[in-house]
């Protein structure tokens, strides 16, 4: 059975890959590829963070009763990194490759430092502590992530 | 419950940020340093003058920045939370900074230190392993970088029990084997401690900031383990004189090494990344500089009348410590450095003051041309040992460019920080927020 773990991770690392196709269309002038995978990009990072937000984190809280513990950071990290998707593509719309470089940069550390506490850290707590919940859950998560698990 | 705190308890901003700050004055001492000594400090690795070059690098610049970042990741990356961050940082970094000027200066026979800069330097980074160990006491090895850390710490210890030794022998407080001695606390310092810090690392942080994949399971499963296996048998058989045993066991260290420079080269040509940045090009510096550190070793294993020359040593460490952990080490800062800054000034603006993004805080184009100017030093480093006459004063010039340039792209994000956190601050205040803001850490 997929864990939790190994199905969020996955989609951590399917969200990279197009956060770098972007980068190669602006490292290559190509506005038009990046617009379009920059708007896939945030589609699937927004996508992944309600899921997290709507199941997995309420999940957790449940279970746990730790309501301003983990969950709570974790969430507070969403909300800046939803503004640096939006200075990005801001950066993208007015074609300003050197802010959306800076912008970028900025996020890929932020997004990677978030990940890893939740691979690391989180999504373990939640195996552990949803095992009985997570044959329910991680199809339900898949169902809020249209393009994971593809 | 320690993993749950880890999430709130990053440590502030001026914990690791005095560690990082005060390392470019060690690099810029180290090259003031053979800029005033000339060839002779570069004659081989016992004149006093290499020693103390050694010794500000090793500790001054790599040791000191290697702490302040341990500080920084041990809760993100472990869940190991340090208790009181800032204190623990000022502590230590006050009797390191003291310990390393103190073991420079009786190096250089300015005055008879090794037993004060023993006990600075053991009480320094005896109170950094201590507290680094409680935080990691408890914490499973989910990962294995959890592991290597605990590898490296192991080593840290090693390193600083031999480094005391050494230094009571100097001081004539007790007699010991010196040289088999230093080629253990060496082997500690370069393989167990460096190499095991910097695997542990290089598995979250080459993936995440160079998209590589990753690197293999079973590498970074069995790596810290085998590094510690053969740092702790090769001991006893440099300590003892076993020659055929040490050689053969130092020569697995230094394949181990090898195989870590090459699999991270190997990774990073899969680098999805549209172009390498400095970061980037510092770490491929670093692990071409150390594989060719590797190279060097089986030429003189190969070619025993080379291992008889007073150069090849000084080349190796040159290789070693300014063209491996050095690049690397300002490769990280470079990366660490612009994220911190933006990262406390957004926190500090709670969401009502956008924080400017790393490049707003360090532009791309000094940290290259301050990195140019590094592998320029490293390569005249590699060149003053071969000819030392010619090259050593040229070499020490352009250490010290290299440092200062550095100082200055750490301190100009210093600076951003400083302005950006007087707007936030008056900002919040317009908004009637100011109040709230007591209690911030930053």
């Amino acid at each position: 059975m997929t864990t939790i773990r190994d199905f969020m991770t996955d989609d951590h690392r399917r969200c990279d890959d197009v956060f770098a196709e972007v980068e190669q269309a602006v490292a290559d002038g190509d506005w038009t590829a990046a617009g379009a995978c920059f708007t896939r990009f945030h589609e699937s990072v927004l996508q992944h963070f309600a899921a997290e937000e709507s199941l997995l984190f309420p999940a957790f809280e449940r279970k746990t009763g730790m309501s301003m513990g983990p969950t709570q950071v974790m969430r507070s990290e969403h909300v800046q990194m939803r503004e640096l998707m939006q200075a990005a593509a801001d950066a993208l719309a007015a074609k300003n490759a050197d802010d959306y470089a800076g912008n970028a940069e900025t996020l890929l550390i932020m997004m990677q430092q978030h990940n890893m506490k939740e691979e690391n850290i989180l999504y373990p707590m939640c195996d552990q502590h949803l095992a009985y919940e997570a044959e329910t859950l991680v199809p339900q998560l898949r169902a809020e992530m249209p393009g994971a698990g593809a | 419950m320690q993993a749950i705190l880890s999430f709130e308890q990053a440590p502030p901003m001026a914990a690791p940020f005095r560690f990082f700050l005060t390392a470019p004055l060690f690099a810029l001492l180290a090259g003031l340093l053979l800029l005033v000594a000339g060839p002779e400090a570069l004659l081989s690795r016992w004149t006093p003058g290499a020693l103390a070059l050694t010794h500000l690098v090793a500790l001054g610049f790599v040791l000191q920045v290697m702490l302040g970042a341990m500080i920084q990741i041990l809760p993100v990356v472990a869940g190991a939370n340090l208790s009181h961050p800032l204190w623990v940082a000022r502590i230590v970094h006050a009797l390191l900074l003291a310990g390393v000027l103190c073991l420079a200066g009786s190096f250089l026979g300015w005055f008879s230190g090794f037993v004060p800069a023993a006990a600075l330097l053991g009480a320094g980074v005896g109170c950094f392993i201590l507290m680094a160990a409680l935080s990691l006491r408890g914490v499973p090895p989910t990962s294995a970088t959890i592991t290597g850390l605990k590898v490296a710490l192991l080593s840290l210890a090693a390193v600083l029990a031999l480094g005391i030794a050494l230094a009571g022998g100097m001081g004539g407080s007790w007699s010991l084997p010196m040289v088999e001695t230093i080629h253990a606390h060496a082997g500690w310092g370069l393989a167990g401690w460096g190499l095991g810090l910097l695997s542990a690392v290089a598995y979250v942080v080459v993936p995440m900031f160079q998209l590589t994949p990753l690197y293999p399971h079973w590498f970074s499963r069995f790596f810290g383990g085998s590094l510690l296996a053969v740092a702790v048998l090769a001991t006893p058989a440099v300590l003892f004189g076993h020659d055929v045993l040490a050689g053969l066991l130092q020569a697995l260290l230094v394949w181990i090494a090898a195989v870590f420079c090459a699999m991270t080269l190997w990774l990073q040509a899969r680098s999805k990344r549209a172009r390498p940045d400095t970061t980037q090009r510092l770490w491929r510096g670093a692990m071409q500089s150390g594989l060719a550190a590797c190279a060097l070793w089986a030429l003189v294993a190969l070619v025993p009348a080379l291992g008889e020359r007073d150069e090849w040593p000084l080349l190796f460490g040159v290789l070693v410590l300014a063209g491996g952990y050095m690049s690397v080490i300002i490769g990280m800062l470079y990366k660490v450095v612009p994220f911190l800054v933006w990262l406390h000034l957004q926190n500090r603006g709670r969401g009502k003051v956008v924080a400017p993004n790393m490049k707003a805080v360090l532009a791309e184009a000094p940290m290259q041309r301050q990195m140019r100017v590094h592998f320029a030093a490293c390569a005249l480093l590699a060149g003053g040992v071969l000819w030392p006459a010619g090259l050593a004063r040229p070499a020490g010039l352009a250490m010290v460019a290299s440092a200062v340039l550095l100082a200055i792209n750490l301190l100009s994000a210093l600076g951003v920080y400083r302005r950006h956190a007087a707007l936030v601050d008056a900002r919040l205040a317009e908004l009637g927020l100011a109040e709230a803001g007591v209690g911030r850490r930053a």
